[in-house]
């Protein structure tokens, strides 16, 4: 198996500090190393003050949701010899506050989904029988979406307009106009008919580009676009 | 009314010009709406100056001849195969973003991206000779 | 029917509609023209007259065509329109409250209303020229 020494350019912040700094930690990796890995070595062997987000390791839970070499992945599948780099540099998140070091604060993330009604949070076909955990009613699902927030981060509109709504909530609200399982959809497409919502978006695409599920939601808000389109024009014309 | 919760970052004051204006790592889509935006900025100034340069017509021959003297010269037809660029970029992306915008090949936005690149290339390969040797 | 998850009433969520939707649709629309009208514009001026349109007489002459003319109009007034709700759009990028986004409105319909009155007076100017 293959060793080699890499460069890890962490991004370092503290509750306090007035802006972030890197800090470059020498990691020795091989091929099964993923950057997840390496940022957990960090911590057991070098500084145990770096904090990180991490749960599943397997591309499930979308929590370790950061960018590397400047692009939105989750570190627990991405192998740090197939950036080809010497140095990698690793960032939190755009897009969302940060707390410290990688870790930021996804509660905005949230909140957009909240302000929809989580109307796409349907419950669980698949878990009928299962025993439901303390402090929630139901298991619920949220189609493919993991909620990792890489899309959020990677997109250009986002750091205009910090009341974007965001590709994952535009994609979540487009699911149920596709499939409304008897939900009223009128007044989400409402919700997003104006310039925080659908009408925002320059159409880059970079929320499809990075997202880890396939969901697509540049496609949703297109989508989006077209309903709405179609409901203005059916009202012009008095249908 | 409940508004939303900004996604302001203290730590990390954004420019708000740089996050669209900056491609670096960024993908094509990216690189493809900061040059729609480019492109528009010069259209739009064109637009102004295209109207002044009209308004010489209104002036007699002399002050239009002047004009065409200018137009002729090597830098202006350089001027001219800049703004062939930016008008069949423009309109070729604009295209796209009109149709995907309406539902048209929302799936397919990379195809359509690269077809419409290869007809705006021979557009502007054709029209740039044409400035030159007409 | 009630969504039961949700946090905020379905008619707080209907009021939050604007207008931005119908700005884009018309953005888009006066695009697809202005390509159509531009590709005619640029074909006429540029390729039909022989060796393009150059001299004074010439400019005068194609002017005066009605169909040059109708076409020349709904080309200022499409051409202005997408450009002003372009510009709108940059600026908007740029984070302007609310008041200023307000301000920038009325700026931009005057320019631009300004700019599509010049235009055609022009093209009438033109007009009154060759008699």
């Amino acid at each position: 198996m293959t060793e080699k020494t890499v460069q890890l350019k962490v991004m370092r912040y503290k509750q306090g500090q007035s802006s972030p700094t890197y800090q470059t930690f020498p990691v020795t990796v091989n091929e099964n190393t993923t950057v997840l890995v390496a940022l957990t070595d960090i911590r057991r062997d070098q500084d145990s003050s770096l904090s990180l987000r991490h749960s599943c390791h397997h591309a499930s839970c979308g929590t370790c949701g950061m960018r590397i070499n400047g692009e939105e992945q989750l570190a627990c599948v991405v192998k740090v010899l197939d950036l080809g780099t010497d140095t990698v540099v690793v960032e939190p998140l755009n897009n969302a506050p940060l707390l410290t070091d990688l870790v930021v604060n996804m509660e905005p993330f949230y909140d957009r989904f909240n302000t929809a009604g989580l109307p796409f949070i349907r419950e669980s076909e698949f878990l009928p029988d299962a025993e439901v955990a303390e402090g929630i009613e139901n298991y619920m699902r949220c189609e493919n979406c993991i909620e990792c927030g890489l899309c959020v981060s990677a997109c250009p509109i986002m750091g205009s307009d910090p009341e974007y709504y965001g590709p994952a909530a535009l994609a979540a609200v487009n699911r149920v106009v596709e499939e409304p399982r008897g939900l009223e959809t009128e007044s989400l497409l409402d919700w997003v008919d104006n310039q925080k919502g659908c009408w925002r978006c320059h159409v880059a695409y970079e929320c499809s580009e990075v997202c880890p599920s396939g969901v697509d939601p540049g496609g949703h808000i297109m989508a989006l676009r077209r309903q709405l389109t179609r409901r203005r024009f059916s009202r012009l014309l008095g249908g | 009314m409940d508004q939303i919760q900004p996604t302001t970052d203290p730590a990390r004051p954004r420019n708000p010009l740089k996050s669209w204006f900056d491609v670096r790592g960024r993908k094509v889509g990216t690189w493809a709406f900061a040059l729609n935006r480019l492109t528009a900025i010069g259209l739009t100034v064109y637009l102004f100056m295209h109207l002044i340069v009209l308004s010489t017509l209104l002036g007699g021959e002399e002050g239009w001849n002047t004009f065409l003297a200018i137009a002729r010269s090597p830098l202006f037809l350089v001027l001219d195969v800049v703004l062939l660029f930016g008008v069949i970029y423009h309109a070729l992306n604009g295209t796209r973003v009109a149709l995907v915008g309406m539902g048209f090949a929302a799936r397919n936005h990379k195809t359509l991206f690269w077809v419409l690149s290869a007809i705006g290339i021979v557009l502007f390969l054709v029209g740039a000779y044409l400035i030159f040797t007409l | 029917m009630q969504n039961t998850v949700s946090r905020r009433s379905l008619e707080q969520m209907s009021m939050e509609r604007d207008r931005s939707g119908s700005l884009w649709i018309i953005q888009a629309f006066s695009g697809l023209f202005l390509v159509f009208i531009l590709g005619m514009h640029m074909i006429a001026h540029h390729f039909i007259v022989e060796e393009g349109l150059r001299d004074y007489q010439q400019v005068l002459d194609y002017v005066a065509n009605p169909v040059v003319f109708v076409i020349e109009i709904l080309f200022v007034i499409l051409a202005t329109t997408h450009a002003m709700l372009g510009t709108r759009a940059i600026i908007l990028d740029l984070r302007p409250s609310l008041g200023a986004t307000r301000t920038l409105n009325w700026i931009l319909g005057i320019i631009g209303g300004l700019t599509i009155a010049y235009g055609i007076w022009l093209a009438f100017a033109l007009q009154r020229l060759v008699g």
